[in-house]
């Protein structure tokens, strides 16, 4: 057979194979929409294993030394504090500590243990673990990241143990936060680790290569099965301190499964499966959709946790020393500048685009769902082009030649780049968004993306002109964050670590923290923060855009959820959550 | 089978090659022309929008408007109360024509797939280019020179030819810093390409130049006293021009592919800058691949240049 | 023989031994280390301490030869990313890209060489279906082939649409984890197995065709021999020479072709393992990568050219052309 018939039904292939493509793509699939309603008991039932989701590997267990996400589910799962900050009521409750005194000038604290307290390993639960704890978060050798937290206007804190069951800690000043401070404090086993650390191995002992039966705990669950690169599984601890209200012992789980599953998108396979009950973190907004089918036949429940409280940063290089030999300095680093942006973003673009409309928008960090901190009186910057091109032209950006640019008077392009983290959809896209908003302007913007650690490295070595940040908080109380607020901290990204406030603006806030930091009275606090976000707003260090609404997905059968804004959103009430059927 | 006959089917292969190419080179430049909207221009109203099928009303083909249904879900309904004219006639930033859908930024897919045509068939063209050029000269000399030059460079050869071609592309890429603008990117993929493109046009030309050289016009061009240049370029390589082309037609998808795949994984073009691969990256999750699959249409592409490159080149029939 | 067989395995050693030397230069070119990608906490002392608990620190030369030394005893340090042995992670990884290769080429084998005899011994429309569909087969690259399955398993359901596995919990009957991963399998390995049936298909066929016409063949059916039998008796052993050799080659490609295949659908391989340490600047796991790939690639064209010598004598007689 020659060449011509061949040729010809290779396309005639092609045609068909184009038909059934098309055929199968035009047709939406079988949506089955005969829905039964699942009755959900709310009466606790006993036993059964969750299985949620890790998206990274742990790199250690022990919290005092690690802080990164894996380390913070498993500290989670089993660990246990003095005094607990309730997620959802934002409250702190008695925990460890059935009781606490604080002395009249705010500055002692006197807790009580409760008794017949037990490690998982049957060692009584005394003040002398806290006491160790506290010695190794203070010792510079350990470098705990946790020593920064309980380190109070540059001192220690002062603890003692008058009696087994007696905890007395003394504060360098009065400090805001108060009690809710120990919500940070996990706790190490002095029976267990003394010996390691005395030894200068601290930092090795709890890590991954730690058998199970080695790592003593508090929390509703312990350690029983860690298969890495897959999961780790956790039985329940039945020395547990917590019985419910009627007396029942918790966890009311058997177990809890983590498994590890780096991407997002096998993430989301596994719970549309159900091989997976719940996710890490929250679904993203375009993967409603494809749950959503799920929700309406009973499988899984998609529940609105409120509006994110870490929303994503955008900021400059403001440490001067980075511009002195650049053209752009003259304007650059102006906060007009800045303002300009705030200005010439749509927000209600940037929801729709970034989020498919589930958010809300910001004009700072701290958002609406940081309900007791957030103050809606907080400068904002309307969408609004002229406005933006008026503060740009008073600082000498105008379009003084036939492109669509600005220039400055030396002929110096308005242009610069922006780092992104590579990877995350919203920073991708904010960026994205962020460069087109701006070309509206005539300011002219190149998005690098880059990898995490590499976008890190370089703000440490202020070697970037702006980045496209995200952040995660750990804490709604400005008092704990710092690092952030404070020029000299270490978290103050637009100038990491001054010694010396560059600016007036930020000696100023410097100043008003220090009330946030030691008022004891939450008035007083709460005006003194006010006024920081005045400020930030006014001069926007960091610009913020948009808060994106949080969702989370669980299969249907799991119950005692109390879902709350701050990660883990689901499983920080893991001791009373329930599933309905055991597996 | 008689020369002649053989002679005829190469020279339509060569034939075919050379046309192929030339189209190919034909569509990427007029992408501008061709695309109704810029490849940055982003209907924020559209997200994931489906295609957009023309029926006629009269005799120019016009299409009815979509309108956003719930944006979470990215839905839309189709207005069939009213029509549009097709872009290329006018356009109404309220109401996008998508012949092939949109992406997750609301830009027209169908004008990416034109662009990014441009740029992925551009690089390969000068991946191509440079590989071929390298190729037979090192080849060329190779095979000309004999000797210890000939050991060296069939070895390198050799030793390229069986490394796996993506990891090496990959790491190449993956070591050199990351903060490059898109001209930048497009250079240095293009020298990866090149350095492991190279072996496999070298190892046929140096088959041929060997075979060659001791032909009687060479030795004629030898004894003349013509150097070695010039009897390499005047004589030898000209003789492995069918071969070479061939090769060219080979290499073309070897890159596209590789451009793509590059890209696919992040290490090629930034975005906004429209390429095969970069279109594809978004596209490859669960989520778009079940409810928005037009966003795979440069797959498709691919598939169509790659099958068109294996129609040509194929080898001939035996019966 | 024996001198053919050394002179490959003199090979094989150069190749991984460049191949890792390569990894380790530019992998030190690299701007960045580990220490500063995620010791990013820290500050510049304690990153210091990081980098000589690595060590990091040292020179290009100490650190190659340590890695050197060690990889004799098959300790190839540890993973900074994954704070395990670099060998036991390889090895999970390189099984699994094992499984999907060994099985993407049996697909191929299975799929391409009988019907590579069929298209090569008779006409018809048969035949010309066989060699358009080889054609469009040959046109589907794996990076492609893979985004084609997973939409096929999105809309039908047949097979999932990623992962290697799927079992939850913690001990599974070890029944149920090979009917799991038979299940996770076909799709990953179809995207690889594609272009290589068809170009088995091509070749298979083409060889055929000129074996049968050798004068043993039509010798075998004057005396009597069925059609069919002659060709699978005597002119298919004849024909697999070039057939054997192309193994050898796809050895190299399905490597390649993994790559794609293994992040379109999230199969936990080596070629996904290899960027991930690249991205992270994972010194130690990066060799190990790059030594483990060239390995594996060296001994796989080992056994295929051994698999060709064993054919065909000729190959270890034949002077170096």
């Amino acid at each position: 057979m020659n060449r011509q018939p061949r040729a010809l039904l290779s396309v005639l292939l092609l045609a068909v194979a184009v038909f059934v493509g098309y055929r199968m793509f035009y047709s939406a699939p079988a949506d089955d929409s005969t829905s039964t309603a699942i009755v959900i008991s709310d009466r606790p039932t006993s036993g059964g294993t969750l299985t949620s989701s890790l998206r990274s590997e742990p790199r250690s267990f022990n919290r005092l030394v690690e802080n990164r996400i894996p380390a913070e589910m498993y500290a989670m799962l089993t660990g246990a504090k003095l005094v607990r900050v309730n997620r959802a009521t934002l409250e702190p409750e008695p925990a460890l500590a059935e009781k606490w005194s604080i002395s009249a000038d705010n500055k002692t604290y006197t807790l009580t243990l409760r008794e017949g307290l037990a490690w998982s390993d049957g060692a009584p639960f005394t003040s002398a673990d806290v006491l160790f704890t506290f010695r190794v978060i203070y010792d510079p050798k350990v470098a705990s990241p946790l020593a920064s937290l309980f380190t109070i206007d540059g001192r220690p804190i002062v603890v003692t143990a008058p009696d087994p069951r007696t905890v007395v800690l003394t504060l360098p000043t009065t400090f805001g936060p108060g009690i809710a401070l120990l919500d940070n404090l996990h706790l190490a086993a002095k029976h267990k680790y003394e010996a390691a650390y005395e030894a200068g191995t601290f930092a090795r002992a709890m890590s991954v290569d730690t058998p199970p039966a080695d790592l003593v705990v508090l929390g509703p669950f312990k350690l029983s099965n860690y298969a890495p690169g897959q999961r780790l599984v956790f039985d329940r601890n039945p020395r547990y301190w917590r019985k419910d209200v009627a007396g029942i012992q918790l966890p009311y789980l058997d177990q809890v499964v983590l498994e590890i599953v780096p991407d997002q998108n096998a993430e989301l396979l596994r719970l549309q499966s159900g091989q997976l009950d719940t996710l890490q973190q929250q679904v993203r907004p375009e993967d409603l959709a494809t749950l959503r089918p799920l929700e309406q036949k009973g499988q899984l429940r998609i529940v609105e946790a409120g509006v994110s409280t870490d929303p994503d940063a955008f900021f400059f290089n403001l440490r001067g020393s980075r511009w002195e030999k650049d053209p752009r300095r003259e304007w650059i680093t102006k906060k007009e500048f800045r303002q300009a942006i705030s200005h010439a973003v749509d927000r209600e673009a940037y929801a729709n685009t970034v989020f498919l409309g589930a958010g809300v928008p910001i004009w700072g960090p701290i958002t609406p769902g940081n309900r007791n901190w957030f103050d809606p009186n907080v400068r904002r910057y309307g969408h609004s082009v002229e406005r933006a091109k008026e503060l740009l032209a008073g600082i000498g950006l105008t379009n003084r030649d036939a492109d669509e640019w600005l220039e400055d008077a030396n002929g110096t392009e308005a242009r610069f780049s922006t780092i992104a983290f590579r990877g995350n959809t919203s920073v991708e896209r904010g960026a994205q968004l962020l460069r087109d908003e701006l070309q509206k302007v005539g300011v002219r913007v190149d998005v690098v993306p880059l990898e995490q650690g590499e976008v890190i490295q370089r703000m440490f070595a202020s070697d970037f002109e702006s980045i496209f940040f995200s952040v995660a908080v750990t804490s709604l109380d400005p008092a704990m964050n710092s690092d952030f607020w404070l020029s000299s901290g270490s978290g103050h990204f637009w100038n990491i670590g001054q010694k010396t406030p560059a600016t007036d603006w930020e000696r100023r806030i410097d100043e008003l923290m220090q009330t946030v930091m030691a008022s004891a009275d939450p008035g007083e606090r709460k005006k003194a923060f006010d006024a920081v976000q005045d400020v930030f707003a006014e001069h926007l260090p960091a610009l913020y855009f948009v808060a994106p609404r949080l969702y989370l997905g669980i299969n249907a059968k799991v119950g005692g959820l109390s879902p709350a804004i701050l990660r883990p959103q689901l499983l920080w009430n893991i001791d009373s959550m329930t599933i309905q059927a055991p597996r | 089978m008689d020369r002649s006959a053989s002679h005829d089917q190469r020279s339509r292969v060569i034939r075919r090659a050379g046309l192929f190419l030339v189209a190919l080179f034909g569509v990427a430049l007029i992408a501008p022309i061709l695309a109704p909207y810029q490849p940055g221009e982003a209907f924020r109203d559209f997200i994931n929008a489906p295609p957009m099928r023309p029926h006629l009303s009269g005799l120019t083909p016009s299409f009815h408007p979509l309108v956003l249904a719930d944006r979470l879900e990215s839905r839309f309904e189709t207005d069939v109360t009213r029509s549009v004219p097709s872009p290329w006639v006018s356009q109404d930033a309220a109401t996008p024509v998508f012949l092939m859908g949109a992406d997750d930024f609301g830009r027209d897919i169908f004008s990416r797939l034109l662009y990014g045509a441009r740029t992925s068939l551009g690089l390969a063209l000068v991946a191509m280019l440079g590989a071929v050029a390298i190729g037979a000269t090192a080849g060329a000399w190779a095979g000309y020179q004999g000797g210890w030059m000939d050991d060296a460079i069939m070895r390198t050869a050799d030793f390229v030819l069986v490394l796996p071609v993506i990891y090496v592309v990959v790491v190449l890429r993956a070591v050199l810093p990351l903060v490059l603008p898109a001209s930048t990117v497009f250079l240095l993929v293009t020298g990866i390409f090149i350095l492991v493109g190279w072996p496999f046009v070298a190892k046929g030309v140096r088959a041929i130049v060997a075979g060659e050289r001791s032909r009687e016009y060479v030795q004629a061009a030898e004894s003349l006293g013509a150097g070695r240049w010039r009897i390499l370029m005047v004589h030898l390589i000209p003789a492995c021009g069918g071969h070479l082309l061939v090769q060219a037609t080979l290499l073309l998808p070897a890159f596209i592919l590789a451009e793509a795949t590059l890209s696919f994984i992040g290490l090629g073009f930034p975005d906004p800058i429209a390429s095969w691969g970069t279109m594809l990256s978004g596209a490859a999750n669960y989520n778009s691949v079940a409810r928005f699959p037009w966003t795979l249409a440069p797959a498709v592409a691919i598939f169509i240049v790659v099958l068109a490159t294996n129609l040509i080149a194929s080898p001939r029939e035996r019966h | 023989m024996g001198r053919y067989l050394a002179r490959r395995i003199a090979f094989a050693c150069v190749l991984v031994f460049v191949v890792s030397s390569a990894a380790l230069l530019l992998t030190r070119l690299a701007p960045g280390d580990f220490a500063a990608v995620e010791g990013f906490e820290l500050n510049s002392e304690q990153r210091e301490q990081l980098r000589a608990r690595y060590a990091l620190d040292q020179s290009f030369a100490t650190q190659y030869l340590s890695w050197l030394s060690g990889a004799v005893r098959f300790d190839f340090g540890q993973s900074l990313l994954y704070s395990r042995p670099v060998g036991e992670l390889i090895g999970e990884r390189a099984l699994n890209t094992a499984v999907l290769a060994t099985a993407a080429l049996l697909i191929a084998t299975l799929v391409g060489v009988p019907l590579g005899i069929y298209s090569g011994t008779t006409s018809g429309i048969a035949r010309a279906l066989v060699k358009s569909v080889s054609t469009i087969g040959l046109s589907i690259p794996p990076l492609i082939g893979s985004l084609l399955l997973v939409f096929i398993a999105a809309r039908t359901g047949w097979f999932p649409a990623g992962g290697m596995t799927s079992t939850a919990g913690v001990d599974v009957p070890w029944a149920q984890w090979v009917a799991d991963l038979a299940r996770h399998l076909p799709m990953p390995a179809l995207a690889l197995a594609i272009p290589l049936a068809a170009t088995l298909e091509k070749l298979q066929s083409e060889s055929i065709a000129s074996a049968s016409h050798e004068r043993f063949v039509t010798a075998s059916r004057a005396r009597g021999v069925t059609v069919s039998r002659s060709i699978l008796r005597h002119a298919w052993p004849a024909s697999l020479r070039p057939v054997l050799g192309l193994y050898g080659l796809m050895i190299g490609s399905l490597f390649s072709g993994s790559f794609a295949v293994e992040v379109v659908t999230s199969w936990p391989g080596l070629g996904r393992l290899m960027f991930d340490a690249l991205k992270a600047r994972d010194l130690f796991l990066v060799m190990g990568c790059a030594a483990a790939g060239a390995f594996f690639l060296a001994a796989g064209t080992l056994v295929a050219d051994l698999l060709l010598a064993w054919t065909d004598p000729r190959v270890t007689t034949r002077d170096r052309a």
